[in-house]
């Protein structure tokens, strides 16, 4: 992608056509941030509720800056040996049996204790050196060459812990093992974090990154997504569909149906080659958006009410 | 960064929206990206920069129309209307008037000028005559009839005098004075007396009237001012003064910033005492000393050691009495309990005045707001009875008290000379890790009239006086610490 050095509002532009490219529509909100993170070289911490597509989000970053994506799923006790790095023990050890003989050689002309050490300290921390270093997604994505999308997601699974090894990464892009030193990202990478908002990230988190909350799109924004990602649904019943599942949003629910849902009742309504919303087709298929018993239950005696209001919209 | 932007981040931080000095020069390299022209562009850029939660990101949103809304239209005062003569000093009339001075400073006013801060020139004049020569600059420029420079001079006076400090609606006086007499408002009244005495009344009045309609303007500018930063800034001022003001005084209309209050202490605490916790779930394995222990079996581990720190959470019972004075505490302490929950899930409490019943099942089924109102509705209002009540509480959970339990007890210790039944006071100091007793009252009138709190003090570990936001903070935090 050329468009960091276009002005704001062209770039801007290309952007959204590169996501709409990849089959990822977005609004100027979206675009706006992408901007700004390749221009002040911060991460995107995106916030929303679950399934409006952060995820998704990342994997066309990737695509349209063909940037390979580096992925960290947290999840509570993800720690710094899963995320950063950890030394290869098993190689560490296997290659001191190996060399134990060769050391006996080099030894050999030393005179007691303290000569035999200092001979040792002339060959340096070889074991705690980059080869046996294993990189985990962190430094993967720092020490790659060509620059690399980075997701880390779920961050407000993980436990604080992490975010603490985190703030290194993002606002310096660079990790300190003490063993070796500072290595520092290559390129820097592409970074996004993802929030379901199940608990407050700390304000020094915060402080590193753009701020980037998707909601629940629009109907406009959500038939073209419909569009995009199912585009045999025909016309009719897309709209009647996104209309239902926008009324569906206004309800009291324990769970309100998200993109994906709305994707996927799609899918599933070509496979039954729908051509309408219909009160038993809907009744029958409502488990695609509701997930759970109680939502179900509730919705079941609306359902004609909003096919109705759906069939009468006029788009 | 240029002014408008700071001050912006002035507003932003008064509004509840920490911008952080790094945040803020992002926000001058994103200014500087986008420029001040597409301002729908513009937000939605600064907004992602700067504000980081929802509820920031609505505040922003609010801040940046109101304050971008008065960067783009320096309005042209209604007071211009009100000018002496009749005469309009806008574009339309300015061929009529053909007054030399009035079309440069009419073009310098009609541009946009995002960094002045609000300020308009000094109220239109046109037409007149400029007589040179005088001592004073804002003399000159009142004879000139300078908008631009007079706005400058308004601007420059407003930062001397600090007006972005204004708090309160009664300080508008003495900021609008403070910045006349910085731009030299002594020298023109003397100047006006002068002509007066002198007998040039025209030459006087016209000066006044000039200097009448920039006291107007700078009025304004003080004003916007006030409403730019004050709602913020007078928020803070309360919340300061409402996290010390005695329980039992606070007003219903400021239950909801207490609310909001309660509930930004809980979450500090509970952000200081939820790590451990995690800890100990897991265990690190401590290699230092799986080492060292192994040493004696030549290196191979067999013994593992894992660094476990665990704290457990205290189990709290709150006993509160729900009398009268009290309540208003009680309430208090326990949305304070509640909002706890994450490093204090086993809460109980009881309420009483004259008999005493469990609430734990109201708050989890009704959630504090509802059940605090509940309660007090269920066992206020009669007369107080400590010794019934700790009966009560005997029968009710005495068993389950053990050295884990923290028991906190909120009243006033009054028993209306009722036998406050010490003695199961001091059973329950027996098996409980701690007993605290609350009490709104002053130490120096505990003892007082039908007061018990000098029997009771004893049987507790921590007898505290309790009234105000702080003061439970502190207790609390005690109460999470010594764990």
């Amino acid at each position: 992608m050329t468009f960091i050095d276009k002005d704001p509002a062209t770039a801007i532009d290309l952007i959204k056509d590169g996501f709409e490219k990849a089959g990822y529509i977005c609004d100027r909100h979206i675009a706006t941030s992408i901007y700004l993170s390749q221009k002040l070289d911060k991460p995107i911490l995106v916030e929303g509720p679950p399934g409006v597509g952060k995820t998704e989000l990342a994997k066309a970053a990737s695509e349209i800056l063909a940037a390979p994506l580096i992925r960290l799923q947290c999840y509570e006790g993800l720690d710094e040996s899963k995320a950063l790095y950890e030394w290869k023990y098993g190689k560490q050890l296997l290659y001191t049996q190996i060399l134990k003989e060769k050391l006996g050689d080099l030894l050999e002309d030393a005179v007691g204790l303290e000569q035999s050490m200092d001979k040792l300290h002339q060959f340096g921390d070889s074991f705690y050196s980059e080869k046996f270093l294993e990189a985990r997604p962190l430094l993967q994505a720092l020490k790659s060459e060509v620059k690399t999308v980075l997701l880390i997601d779920e961050i407000d699974k993980s436990d604080h812990e992490c975010e603490a090894y985190l703030l290194e990464i993002l606002s310096e892009y660079q990790i300190s093992v003490p063993e070796i030193g500072t290595i520092k990202a290559k390129t820097k990478p592409l970074v996004f974090l993802t929030s379901n908002n199940s608990r407050e990230m700390s304000d020094a988190l915060k402080r590193r990154c753009l701020h980037l909350y998707i909601p629940f799109p629009d109907a406009s924004l959500e038939r073209r997504i419909i569009q995009t990602r199912v585009p045999e649904l025909e016309e009719n019943l897309r709209n009647q569909l996104v209309s239902f599942v926008q009324q569906l949003r206004t309800q009291d629910l324990k769970k309100l149906p998200a993109v994906s849902e709305t994707i996927d009742w799609a899918r599933t309504l070509m496979l039954l080659h729908a051509d309408t919303l219909d009160v038993d087709l809907v009744r029958n298929t409502l488990n695609m958006l509701l997930k759970f018993e109680e939502d179900i239950d509730n919705m079941y005696s609306e359902v004609p009410k909003f096919i109705a209001a759906a069939r009468n919209e006029r788009m | 960064m240029d002014k408008a932007l700071a001050d912006f981040v002035e507003m932003l931080r008064y509004s509840d929206v920490p911008v952080s000095i790094s945040e803020s020069v992002d926000a001058a390299e994103t200014v500087r990206l986008f420029g001040y022209k597409d301002r729908g562009l513009l937000k939605t850029a600064l907004a992602q920069v700067m504000a980081k939660t929802i509820d920031e990101q609505e505040n922003f949103e609010r801040c940046f129309d109101e304050f971008f809304s008065y960067q783009v239209n320096p309005d042209l005062a209604p007071e211009e209307t009100l000018e002496e003569d009749g005469e309009d000093s806008q574009d339309t009339d300015e061929s009529a008037d053909s007054s030399p001075e009035n079309t440069p400073a009419n073009d310098d006013e009609s541009a946009p000028n995002p960094a002045s801060g609000g300020g308009e020139g000094g109220g239109g004049f046109s037409g007149e005559q400029s007589e040179s020569g005088s001592a004073s600059p804002l003399l000159d420029m009142l004879e000139r009839n300078d908008r631009t420079e007079l706005t400058m001079a308004m601007t420059a006076a407003a930062s001397e005098a600090n007006l972005r400090n204004i708090v309160l609606m009664t300080q508008r006086g003495l900021f609008t004075r403070r910045i006349m007499e910085g731009m030299g408002l002594d020298e023109v009244n003397r100047e006006i007396s002068r002509r007066n005495q002198e007998g040039d009344a025209e030459g006087a009045d016209r000066l006044s009237g000039r200097l009448e309609l920039l006291f107007d303007a700078v009025r304004d500018m003080v004003e916007r001012q006030l409403a730019l930063t004050s709602s913020g800034k007078a928020k803070q001022f309360r919340q300061d003064i409402l996290k010390n003001v005695r329980l039992s005084n606070v007003e219903h209309r400021d239950f909801k910033y207490m609310r909001q209050l309660v509930q930004r202490m809980a979450k500090r605490l509970t952000d200081m005492n939820s790590r451990v916790k995690k800890v100990k779930k897991r265990g690190h394995l401590d290699i230092r000393k799986t080492m060292r222990r192994n040493v004696a079996y030549d290196g191979i581990l067999f013994e593992t050691h894992w660094k476990q720190k665990h704290k457990d959470r205290p189990k709290v019972l709150a006993v509160c009495d729900v009398s009268g004075s009290v309540a208003a505490v009680a309430r208090f302490l326990l949305l304070f309990l509640y909002s706890l929950n994450e490093v204090l899930p086993k809460v109980r409490s009881f309420a009483f005045s004259g008999d005493l019943g469990e609430i734990t099942d109201e708050f989890d089924r009704l959630g504090p707001e509802e059940a605090i109102p509940f309660a007090i509705e269920k066992y206020g209002g009669r007369s107080t009875d400590y010794g019934r009540a700790l009966e009560d509480f005997k029968e009710l959970c005495l068993d389950e008290i053990d050295n884990r339990t923290t028991v906190i007890f909120l009243g006033d210790g009054r028993s209306n000379g009722a036998d406050p039944r010490i003695d199961i006071l001091k059973e329950i100091k027996l098996r409980a890790k701690r007993v605290i007793w609350l009490n709104p009252e002053r130490k120096s009138v505990w003892g007082s009239g039908d007061s018990e709190m000098l029997r009771i003090a004893p049987y507790c570990t921590t007898a505290e006086t309790c009234n105000s936001l702080n003061k439970l903070e502190l207790i609390l935090r005690d109460l999470l610490k010594s764990n």
